[in-house]
C-alpha cells in the first residue's frame, strides 16, 4: 500500500514540475509575513508585487506568509490588500531576507465592498467561481433581523442561493445544501444552522474572512461536490486589549482580545446568545417554551520563534428549544483546530493540524408514560499536513495529505421507545493526498492544475446490507478493526486564466469532485434532525464533472468590474429517498434509499461597483438543475428542489457623509420546484391529493427590498460606537414560505391551496461597541 | 416531532400570515381509484370505485358502475362482487380468515387492474389507556392502544380514532421498529390541531393488523400531511398495491374496535 503511495506520490511531483522551467541565474529569496498594523492580524490574500516585473508577484498564503525567489539586483516591492493603503519598499538584493509588512487600515470614505485582493486580481488569478468577503466589508449589508451574517451575504453573489427566505442554508450551482464544505478554521461544520436556519453559527465577531469556491476549487480541498466555503476565525490583537460587542433585537455578542505576548501572541474569545426566550416568559401563553442558541468561538496563538507558530482555536454552539417537560429538542456543533505553522525554509511553509469535529441533537420526548430521546452524532479526527512550496516565481505549489476518522451515529431511539434492531456507530477514514501548483506560463497565461487523489474506507463494527431496489440481498458482517471496501478517486483539477489586454481576461476550468459523506434529508426545508451517513456497499460516492467558462473585464480605471461564467455539471450517484420512505425508525435506512444522477448548467453574470460613494453591485444567475432517479417520476428527469430559472440580487451601500451610511438590498428570483397535486380522490371518506410529475410546478416567485442605516461616531473616543437601523421587506411582499392543500374548512365540497409568508416589515435596530 | 417543530416556527414568527390562493393546477389525468378490504369480521365486505377529479374542481368523485370485481383467495374460495349503489360492489359469500392471502380483480373500461394483499394474525388489543399529561401548563389527553406485540418482526398496524361520531383524519400507522416484542405505549398524536379531548369525549379505536404494502401506503400518506411549515417529504402518490395505475388501496386486514369515554 505505502509503496503505491510513494509511486502516486512521485508522478504527482513530476507533474505539478512539467511546466517549471530551470533558472541557472542564482536567486535568492524575499518572504515574510504580512499583517494588519494595529491588530497584528495576518492578511489572508494581501499581494506583494515586483514593480520591475511585471507578471512577477506573490499573495500570502492562509498564515499571511509570502514567498518569492528573484535574481541578484535592485526592485521596488509593493504590497497591497483592499482597504489597506499600499506599501512600498526598494531593495537591493544580493542575499536572502526576511521582511514582513504591516499595513494600516484605510478609514476613508473610500470603502470597498467586495474584495478582490488587489484592483485587477479578477483578471490575473486563475481561481474560477472564486469569491472572498472580508467581514469588514460586509457589515453594512442589509440582513432579517439585523444580524450580520456571513451565509445570508453570500447568497447575493451569483450561482448561490437561499434554501428558503431568511435561511442561511444555500445551493451552489445545482448543489444540494450538503455538498458545501463549510470549513472553520480548517474544521467542518456539519450543520451551519441555528434556529432551524434563519441564523447562521458564524458569529460575524469572530470572523475575519471567508472564502467561497464555486466548485473549481484547488487540490487541497475535498469531499463535497458543489462548493467550499473557507472560513477563518479573527486572531486577535496582538498589540492592545480591545472588548467589543453589540446589542441587537435578536441577540448580543461580546468579543475580548489582546496579546498574551505583545506582539507575538493573542487571544479572542467571542460569544454570542440570543434571548427570545425572555420575551416568551413574559407571555403567558408561551412562557413554557424554551427557544434560545448561544456560540462561543476562542482562539489563541504562541509564536515560539521567528519560524514557528501554533494555533488553537473552538467552536462551541448549541441550540436549545422545548415546551415545558413535554419536549425538547438541543443541538450544536463542537469543532477544535489544533495547527503548527512552519517555516521550514524560505521556500517551505508547513503546516500541520489536528482537527475535531462533531454535530449532535438529542430530542427528548415525554408525554404521560411516554418517555424516551432520539439522538444521532457525527464525530470526526482530522489530521493535516499541507506544504507551500514557492518553488520559483512563476510556480508555487501545494501539497499534502490529509485523514479523516468519522464516527456516524445513526438515529437512536432509548428510553420507554427503543430500536428493534441494535444500531451502532459507523467508523470509516477518509483520506486524500494532493498536489497543486500555480504556474504563470507568460505574461499572459496563468495556470493552476492539481490532483487529488482520495480514498475512503469502510471500517469494522457493524453489519452492512446490501439491497438491490430496496429488497436485502446480502449483508457483509465487518468485525471491529477490520477494513471493508475501500473506494478510490483521482480527481483532477484545472484552471486557465488567459489575460487577453490590459482590461480583459478570459478563463476556463475543469474540476472533479467526489462526495463521501451524505445528508439524508426528505424534507424541504433543513432540519436539525437532518441525518448524515456515510459511503457504504450501497452508497457510493458521489462524483461531480465541472466545466466552466469564464470572462471578466474591468471598467474605467478598474472602478468597475463585470464577470460572467458559464459552467456544466454532470453529477453521478446522488441520493434519494424512495416515495414513502420511514427515514427514522427503518431499521436500516438504507433500505429507503434510490441511486441516480444529476446536472446542472447556468450562466452568472456580476458588475460590481469597487470604489467611490456608491458601491455594490449586481448578480444575475440563470440556471437549471435536474436530477434523474430509478425510481422517481417514472424514472424520468425532474427538477430538483434548488432548480430556480432566475435569481437577481441589487446590493448598493452609499457613503452619505463620514458618519452615516446607507445601504439596500433588492433580490428576486423564481420560485423552487415544488409538487403540487393536480387532482384528488377520496379514501376512507378523506380527501387525498393525486400528484403527477415532481417538482413541475413552481411556487410564486420571490421579491423584496431591504434597506439599513448605519450611523457610526468618527471621533476618536474612548468608546466607539455605531448604530444599524434597518428595514427587511419594505413593501411588505408576502412571499410564500409554503403552500399547503386542504379541504375549503367552509364548503367540503371544494379544496383550497394556503400560502403562508414570514417576513412583512421586519425591523431591527442594533447598537454596536468597542473600546 | 415536526409538528412541534412546526410549533415553535409559528411562535417565532409572530409577523407570519396565511392566505388562500388560487393556483393554475391543470393537466391531471384521472385515474380509476381503489378502495376496499376484506376483514376477519364476518362479511359483506366492499370494494368503492371512483375515478379522481382535477383539483380546482368540486370534490364529487364518478362513480364506476358498471365494473366486473372478482376476489379470490389462496384456498380457492371465489366471489365476483355485486354493485349495489354509490360507487360500492358488495361480496356475496367471502368470509375473510387470518393468514390467507386475497387477490383482487378488476375490469374497467377495458383495463384490467389486480391487488394482493394478506391479511395478518390478529393482535389483540387489551385495552384503551387514557394518558394524561401537562401541556404549556394545561393538561392534554390523547389515547393509548395498548396490546403485545408479538415477538418476531414485520409487525404492522393502522388505528382509526373517531371522537364522538366524527373521523380523526390523521393516518395512524404504526409498525414495531420501535419496541417490537413489547406492550404498546405509543398515544395517537393527532395532526388535527382542532381535536382536543376532553371529559365526556367518546372515543372509539378501530385497531387494524395490516400487511406491509397497506402499512407503507398509509404511512406514506402520513408523512404528507405531516408538512406543514416545517415541510413535509417531497409529495407523490403512496406507492400502493394496485396494478394498472390505479390510485387508492386493497387492504386485507383484522378489524378490533374499543370504545372509552375519557373520564
Amino acid at each position: 500500500m505505502s509503496g503505491s503511495f510513494k509511486k502516486i506520490f512521485t508522478g504527482f511531483c513530476l507533474f505539478a514540475c512539467t511546466f517549471s522551467t530551470v533558472v541557472a541565474q542564482q536567486k535568492f529569496t524575499v518572504s515574510g509575513i504580512i499583517k494588519d498594523i494595529q491588530s497584528g492580524e495576518t492578511l489572508i490574500g494581501a499581494t506583494l508585487r515586483v514593480e520591475e516585473k511585471v507578471n512577477v508577484g506573490v499573495s500570502a498564503n492562509e498564515y499571511g506568509f509570502y514567498s518569492i525567489s528573484l535574481p541578484k539586483g535592485k526592485y521596488i516591492l509593493k504590497v497591497t490588500y483592499v482597504g489597506y493603503v499600499e506599501q512600498v519598499l526598494d531593495i537591493v538584493l544580493d542575499s536572502s531576507v526576511v521582511i514582513d509588512w504591516k499595513l494600516d487600515y484605510k478609514n476613508t470614505l473610500e470603502t470597498v465592498v467586495i474584495s478582490s485582493k488587489k484592483k485587477d486580481n479578477n483578471l490575473t488569478k486563475a481561481a474560477m467561481g472564486t469569491e472572498t468577503l472580508n467581514m469588514k466589508d460586509i457589515a453594512k449589508v442589509p440582513v432579517i433581523f439585523g444580524e450580520k451574517d456571513l451565509l445570508k451575504t453570500i447568497q447575493l453573489l451569483p450561482g448561490i442561493k437561499s434554501a428558503g427566505e431568511g435561511n442561511s442554508g444555500f445551493y451552489v450551482r445545482g448543489g444540494a445544501a450538503d455538498q458545501n464544505l463549510i470549513l472553520l478554521d480548517e474544521a467542518p461544520v456539519y450543520n451551519a444552522s441555528h434556529l432551524l436556519g434563519f441564523f447562521s453559527t458564524f458569529n460575524s465577531d469572530a470572523i475575519k474572512d471567508a472564502t467561497i469556491i464555486k466548485g473549481n476549487s484547488p487540490a487541497q480541498y475535498g469531499g463535497r461536490l458543489a462548493s467550499v466555503l473557507d472560513v477563518k476565525m479573527k486572531e486577535g490583537n496582538n498589540k492592545a486589549y480591545n472588548v467589543s460587542g453589540g446589542l441587537g433585537t435578536i441577540s448580543s455578542r461580546l468579543s475580548v482580545e489582546g496579546p498574551i505576548q505583545k506582539d507575538k501572541s493573542s487571544f479572542i474569545i467571542s460569544g454570542r446568545r440570543t434571548y427570545a426566550d425572555v420575551f416568551l416568559k413574559a407571555s403567558p401563553n408561551l412562557k413554557d417554551n424554551i427557544l434560545y442558541f448561544y456560540d462561543l468561538n476562542a482562539k489563541a496563538n504562541y509564536r515560539i520563534n521567528n519560524k514557528n507558530r501554533i494555533f488553537l482555536s473552538g467552536y462551541f454552539g448549541r441550540d436549545v428549544l422545548g415546551f415545558g417537560n413535554n419536549f425538547g429538542i438541543d443541538w450544536g456543533n463542537k469543532t477544535g483546530t489544533l495547527r503548527w505553522n512552519s517555516i521550514v525554509s524560505s521556500r517551505l511553509f508547513s503546516n500541520t493540524s489536528l482537527i475535531y469535529s462533531d454535530y449532535e441533537y438529542d430530542v427528548k420526548i415525554k408525554s404521560g408514560v411516554t418517555d424516551f430521546n432520539i439522538n444521532s452524532n457525527i464525530k470526526d479526527w482530522n489530521l493535516k499536513q499541507d506544504f507551500t512550496y514557492y518553488l520559483n516565481p512563476k510556480n508555487s505549489m501545494r501539497f499534502g495529505v490529509q485523514a479523516i476518522h468519522h464516527t456516524i451515529t445513526p438515529t437512536i431511539f432509548t428510553g420507554t421507545v427503543n430500536n428493534t434492531e441494535t444500531k451502532t456507530g459507523r467508523r470509516s477514514l477518509e483520506n486524500a493526498l494532493y498536489v497543486n501548483n500555480n504556474y504563470k506560463a507568460t505574461e499572459k497565461l496563468t495556470v493552476d492544475y492539481g490532483l487529488r487523489f482520495s480514498a475512503y474506507s469502510i471500517l469494522g463494527g457493524d453489519t452492512y446490507n446490501i439491497y438491490n431496489k430496496g429488497v436485502k440481498t446480502d449483508s457483509v458482517v465487518l468485525a471491529s478493526g477490520k477494513a471493508g471496501k475501500t473506494y478510490y478517486n483521482l480527481e483532477p483539477r484545472f484552471t486557465f486564466n488567459y489575460r487577453l489586454n490590459e482590461v480583459s481576461s478570459l478563463k476556463a476550468g475543469y474540476a472533479r469532485n467526489t462526495q463521501h459523506l451524505h445528508v439524508l434529508s426528505n424534507s424541504t426545508s433543513s432540519n436539525p434532525t437532518d441525518q448524515w451517513i456515510g459511503n457504504s456497499y450501497n452508497i457510493k460516492p458521489e462524483i461531480a464533472d465541472q466545466y466552466s467558462l469564464g470572462y471578466s473585464r474591468n471598467f474605467k480605471d478598474n472602478q468597475f468590474e463585470f464577470g460572467a461564467e458559464v459552467y456544466y455539471k454532470n453529477m453521478k450517484n446522488q441520493i434519494d429517498y424512495k416515495d414513502g420512505a420511514d427515514i427514522n425508525t427503518a431499521p436500516d435506512v438504507e433500505s429507503e434509499l434510490l441511486y441516480g444522477k444529476g446536472r446542472a448548467y447556468g450562466l452568472e453574470m456580476i458588475v460590481k461597483k469597487k470604489s467611490g460613494k456608491l458601491t455594490g453591485w449586481v448578480s444575475y444567475t440563470l440556471s437549471k438543475t435536474e436530477r434523474l432517479i430509478e425510481g422517481i417520476n417514472n424514472n424520468n428527469w425532474y427538477n430538483a428542489k434548488q432548480d430556480r430559472t432566475h435569481d437577481l440580487s441589487v446590493v448598493g451601500i452609499y457613503q452619505l457623509s463620514k458618519k452615516w451610511t446607507l445601504s439596500g438590498v433588492f433580490i428576486y428570483n423564481t420560485g423552487n420546484a415544488v409538487t403540487f397535486p393536480t387532482g384528488k380522490y377520496q379514501i376512507g371518506g378523506e380527501t387525498v391529493f393525486q400528484y403527477s410529475n415532481r417538482n413541475a410546478n413552481r411556487m410564486p416567485a420571490n421579491h423584496r427590498f431591504d434597506i439599513s442605516a448605519t450611523y457610526e461616531n468618527t471621533k476618536k473616543k474612548r468608546v466607539q460606537g455605531s448604530w444599524n437601523f434597518s428595514l427587511y421587506n419594505v413593501y411588505g411582499r408576502e412571499n410564500a414560505y409554503t403552500i399547503t392543500f386542504e379541504d375549503d374548512p367552509n364548503d367540503a365540497s371544494k379544496t383550497q391551496a394556503n400560502q403562508t409568508s414570514l417576513f412583512r416589515w421586519v425591523p431591527s435596530i442594533t447598537y454596536n461597541f468597542k473600546f | 416531532m415536526r409538528i412541534i417543530i412546526n410549533l415553535v416556527i409559528l411562535v417565532i414568527l409572530f409577523s407570519s400570515c396565511e392566505k388562500v390562493v388560487q393556483l393554475d393546477l391543470s393537466n391531471n389525468e384521472d385515474k380509476l381509484v381503489v378502495e376496499g378490504s376484506i376483514t376477519n369480521q364476518p362479511g359483506p365486505y366492499f370494494i368503492i370505485l371512483t375515478r379522481s377529479v382535477n383539483f380546482n374542481d368540486p370534490s364529487t368523485y364518478p362513480a364506476v358502475s358498471n365494473a366486473l370485481v372478482v376476489i379470490t383467495d389462496n384456498t380457492g374460495q371465489r366471489d365476483t362482487l355485486t354493485y349495489i349503489s354509490n360507487a360500492t360492489y358488495k361480496t356475496n359469500n367471502l368470509q375473510g380468515v387470518e393468514g390467507r392471502t386475497y387477490s383482487l380483480h378488476i375490469v374497467s373500461d377495458g383495463k384490467d387492474y389486480t391487488a394482493q394483499s394478506t391479511m395478518p394474525a390478529q393482535v389483540n388489543l387489551d385495552s384503551l389507556r387514557v394518558n394524561v399529561f401537562l401541556f404549556n401548563g394545561e393538561n392534554q389527553i390523547n389515547i393509548i392502544p395498548v396490546y403485545k406485540d408479538p415477538q418476531a418482526t414485520g409487525n404492522n398496524y393502522f388505528f382509526k380514532q373517531t371522537v364522538n361520531g366524527k373521523l380523526d383524519k390523521t393516518y395512524y400507522a404504526f409498525n414495531d421498529n420501535l419496541n417490537n416484542g413489547q406492550s404498546s405505549q405509543r398515544p395517537l398524536r393527532s395532526n388535527d390541531i382542532d381535536l382536543e379531548l376532553k371529559s365526556g369525549d367518546v372515543v372509539q379505536i378501530e385497531m387494524q393488523c395490516v400487511d406491509l404494502n397497506v402499512y407503507t401506503y398509509y404511512f406514506a400518506l402520513s408523512q404528507e400531511s405531516a408538512g406543514g411549515l416545517g415541510g413535509g417529504s417531497t409529495p407523490a402518490n403512496p406507492p400502493n398495491n394496485i396494478t394498472g395505475n390505479a390510485l387508492g388501496i386493497f387492504s386485507a386486514h383484522t378489524s378490533q374496535t374499543k370504545t372509552i369515554i375519557i373520564p
